[in-house]
């Protein structure tokens, strides 16, 4: 077992905030508009498939601290340095780094597109990019330990938005949930394939592992967290489809938006505008995850002091935000990007883990061997 | 660690003398009070006494008591024969009496308000120290006043500031140590802390930074806090000035370390967390229930004072949307008057209320109050009625400027105070989206601070369940008894958290 990493205790984060930084980094921009993708194949019967993208979120994750376990403190770079090779290995870090970048330029544009829509038309791109990006260069430079925190601070202080799903159950009605598994399997399959976008964000498992204090609690955690991610979606979902008829569900780009502008207090209407904003803060720890990931990813390929690292980070995600202007471009991406980590997520750690496990079995064999000879 | 009380006389205090000024005193009188003379430039109320045969008595008059030195001291040379410093100190019934050979250790001694007593052929010199301080008398706690709890502030000497702590922590384990700062004002600074409560780390670091520091003067214990906070850059104090003594040890008993400056009359409690600001000594006074209350309304009227102006800028500038259509009509009436963008409309009348409020902050107190009057009554009805500012807008700040006032701690009410106008200015230019961004950098910039290296968002972050019992809320005390993990004490717990349950009788 090469590459183990030598962290200083004060470097360590306690184990159960991780699941404040699973549960931030899995919800984000995703759940302002996820009804619809899923509607698309799985009709009413998209609970379902919800349910089962939480489920295979179970089983990966499952599998991805199996993996761990068998390193002890390494996180997800230099398990591919070590069962790959340094070739091979680097090659697939990359491809994780670019991976987490691409995850990051598709948040932050996702998110820079449902403000121009919805708030600020003619607000440009750039800006919003760059206003977003000096945050999370501020929160980034303060370390892991500032952005575990950014992570618990966006879960405890959206709590709130959770009881506003109550307010669109007065128009909504139950039938539309019925009848049960009316649609075949095939298409509630497709349908928890759609998640894929919405669900990803729990592989940052895979790099804060070793920054973890408590290594024999990573599975409660973990599970915990994407037990409750899981049932805020089922939640939203079904929500969603009992509120909205069947076409208009289809038709409605950020339905969980279009959900918050019927919401009115004596003192505010219009929620959504509110929300909107608001998003900022649930979108922030993941940015700053995928950052920190990418981060993590680099200086075991070269050589790099943090600022510098996200300086230029900074200035790549700048550069893509000039680039990609229109809604078909943002749509082409996303789809690209899910279907990329559709792989990435879902297959990869499961075949990750075999080949360690058999690695494992070869070289303690192998050992026993020399210890006889 | 040093033990209690250790270096306490201001005699001792100079043990630590630079070794190269190791110049000796001049066994001959006249020499001796010529090298006195050139060392203090001569000051007019140097006094020098000789007393026949052989004793020569200096001392600047204004430094010293002169009941001692009449009674204790000229009273006594008269009546003995005098023949060494020894025996010459033996005869003085005064408590602090050095003998000493070097130059130096006598000027430091007479600047601090001892008197010299030089004997002719001898090359030493009798230290007895009188000194005596100017100092006001003890009076109510202005700043941070309370209605429930001790009615006395700090003052501006460092002894009767002591003696005050003292007398609320009767326990051989309070240390004091002290340090001089500043190389032309040698102020006294006094570092106190329960010995067994207070981290050893945390007391080091204090220590270490307190020693570190290279200042030409120190008047004011808010300029030491400025200097020996982790990031001094920051507009958010980390650590606590406070006037109260009972606020001073409570904190101490907590296991903080607090800093007295000799002249000031606030001291330095650290370290301290964000929500800590937020508290009054008073909470623990009052019943958990009254306390609680009270500590959520000042959490409210943090946000409320912070965020409710730049929120009626954005909503009027770009959000309509978002205003009730009951509310919409007496808003637009009420605005329709009003020649300027919200965002102009309300950074005036915040300029105008912060004007008021320096005013009636430096103006003497009677004038002050007719400051008041002219400032709230006439200019604000003056400014609705010619048009320049909406009703509403005025009820809004002048909510959020009394908000402000709610802080426990004015260094926080400050912060308040000034953090709003960027915010203003954000959310005119980019509605809520300026607002969140603002909400975002403060929360990213509160989680990267820290207060001695412990976090400063403490107890939300890293979370502690069982001390957030006495954060924004209180708990009955039977909850309380952990202390704050903030401090990293020895003791974790103030009194056996068991329920007290006692019989019915």
């Amino acid at each position: 077992m090469k590459n183990p990493l030598q962290l200083n205790p004060k470097d360590m984060v306690n184990t159960y905030l991780l699941f404040f930084v699973m549960h931030s980094a899995q919800i984000g921009v995703g759940v302002q508009g996820f009804q619809r993708i899923v509607f698309q194949d799985a009709k009413h019967d998209a609970w379902i498939s919800v349910l089962l993208a939480g489920i295979a979120t179970h089983i990966v994750t499952f599998f991805m601290i199996k993996t761990l376990e068998i390193y002890g403190a390494n996180d997800l770079y230099g398990i591919q340095q070590d069962i790959f090779g340094k070739l091979i290995g680097n090659v697939l870090n990359i491809l994780y780094i670019f991976y987490c970048f691409m995850s990051f330029f598709s948040i932050l544009r996702n998110y820079i597109e449902v403000i121009q829509a919805w708030i600020f038309p003619s607000i440009s791109a750039w800006f919003l990019a760059i206003t977003l990006l000096i945050i999370i260069i501020y929160a980034f430079t303060g370390g892991l330990r500032v952005i575990v925190g950014v992570s618990f601070f966006s879960v405890v202080l959206s709590l709130w938005i959770i009881p506003m799903l109550a307010f669109p159950l007065k128009f909504s009605s139950i039938n539309s949930l019925l009848p049960v598994l009316e649609t075949d399997f095939r298409s509630i399959l497709k349908g928890a394939k759609s998640m894929t976008f919405t669900i990803i964000g729990f592989e940052i498992l895979m790099v804060i592992y070793p920054f973890l204090n408590d290594k024999k609690h990573v599975q409660k955690y973990a599970h915990l967290s994407l037990l409750a991610t899981t049932a805020i979606y089922v939640a939203v979902m079904a929500v969603s489809i009992t509120y909205y008829s069947n076409e208009e569900i289809v038709k409605t780009v950020w339905a969980t938006l279009t959900l918050f502008s019927f919401i009115s207090f004596p003192f505010i209407e219009r929620f959504e505008f509110m929300a909107v904003c608001f998003w900022m803060l649930i979108i922030l720890p993941n940015l700053c995850l995928y950052l920190w990931a990418a981060y993590r990813g680099a200086i075991r390929l070269v050589n790099i002091g943090h600022t510098k690292f996200v300086w230029l980070f900074a200035f790549f995600i700048f550069l893509g935000t000039l680039f990609v202007q229109t809604r078909i471009q943002i749509n082409a991406i996303n789809n690209q990007f899910a279907n990329i980590a559709f792989y990435a997520i879902f297959v990869y750690p499961i075949v990750l883990w075999i080949i360690a496990a058999l690695k494992k079995k070869i070289t303690t064999k192998k050992e026993q061997k020399n210890e006889q000879a | 660690m040093k033990p209690f009380n250790q270096n306490q006389s201001p005699t001792a205090m100079n043990s630590e003398a630079p070794t190269e000024n190791l110049e000796t005193i001049a066994q001959a009188q006249d020499h001796f009070i010529q090298s006195i003379k050139d060392a203090t430039n001569n000051p007019d109320d140097l006094i020098i006494q000789s007393f026949p045969p052989n004793i020569t008595l200096i001392y600047i008059d204004n430094l010293v008591d002169d009941q001692t030195l009449n009674n204790n001291i000229i009273a006594d040379l008269q009546n003995k024969p005098n023949d060494t410093p020894e025996i010459l100190m033996a005869a003085l019934s005064i408590p602090e009496v050095t003998v000493t050979s070097l130059l130096i250790k006598a000027i430091e001694g007479i600047i601090n308000g001892s008197v010299l007593l030089h004997i002719e052929g001898y090359p030493q010199v009798v230290i007895a120290n009188i000194a005596s301080r100017e100092s006001r008398a003890l009076s109510t706690p202005e700043n941070e006043s309370q209605v429930i709890g001790t009615q006395v502030a700090f003052n501006e000497s460092l002894s009767t500031n002591i003696s005050l702590i003292r007398r609320y922590i009767v326990s051989p384990d309070l240390c004091n140590e002290k340090i001089k700062i500043g190389r032309r004002t040698n102020t006294a600074v006094t570092l106190l802390y329960m010995n067994g409560l207070a981290s050893d780390q945390m007391v080091n670091t204090v220590r270490q930074r307190l020693a570190s520091l290279d200042l030409d003067a120190l008047i004011d214990s808010a300029v030491l806090a400025e200097m020996i906070d982790d990031n001094s850059l920051s507009v958010f104090p980390q650590m606590l000035l406070t006037e109260r003594p009972d606020r001073f040890c409570d904190g101490l008993l907590d296991g903080k370390i607090g800093v007295i400056v000799d002249g000031s009359s606030m001291a330095i409690i650290c370290p301290q967390s964000f929500t800590e600001f937020f508290q009054s000594q008073e909470d623990q006074n009052l019943r958990w229930q009254i306390a609680t209350f009270v500590r959520l309304l000042r959490l409210a009227a943090f946000f409320l004072s912070v965020y409710l102006t730049p929120f009626y800028v954005a909503a009027l500038t770009f959000h309509y949307e978002v205003i009730p259509q009951a509310f919409l009509v007496p808003l637009s009436e009420s605005r329709a008057l009003v020649p300027f963008p919200p965002i102009f409309e309300a950074l005036l009348l915040e300029i105008i209320i912060e004007l008021l409020r320096e005013a009636s902050a430096r103006l003497p107190t009677k004038i002050g109050q007719t400051i008041g009057i002219v400032g709230g009554i006439v200019i604000g009805t003056a400014a609705v009625q010619a048009g320049i500012t909406s009703n509403i807008l005025l009820i809004i700040i002048a909510l959020s400027a009394l908000a402000s006032f709610t802080s426990p701690s004015y260094m926080m009410g400050n912060v308040i105070r000034l953090i709003r106008f960027p915010i203003i200015i954000l959310a005119g230019f980019w509605g809520f989206y300026g607002i969140m961004l603002a909400v975002c950098f403060i929360l990213v910039h509160l989680l990267r601070q820290s207060s001695l290296g412990a976090p400063y968002m403490s107890p939300f972050y890293p979370p502690r369940l069982k001390e957030m019992r006495d954060s924004i809320i209180r708990m009955p005390i039977p909850l309380t008894a952990k202390r704050p993990a903030l401090t990293r004490s020895k003791d974790d717990y103030k009194f056996d958290p068991e329920p007290i349950k006692p019989k019915k009788s």
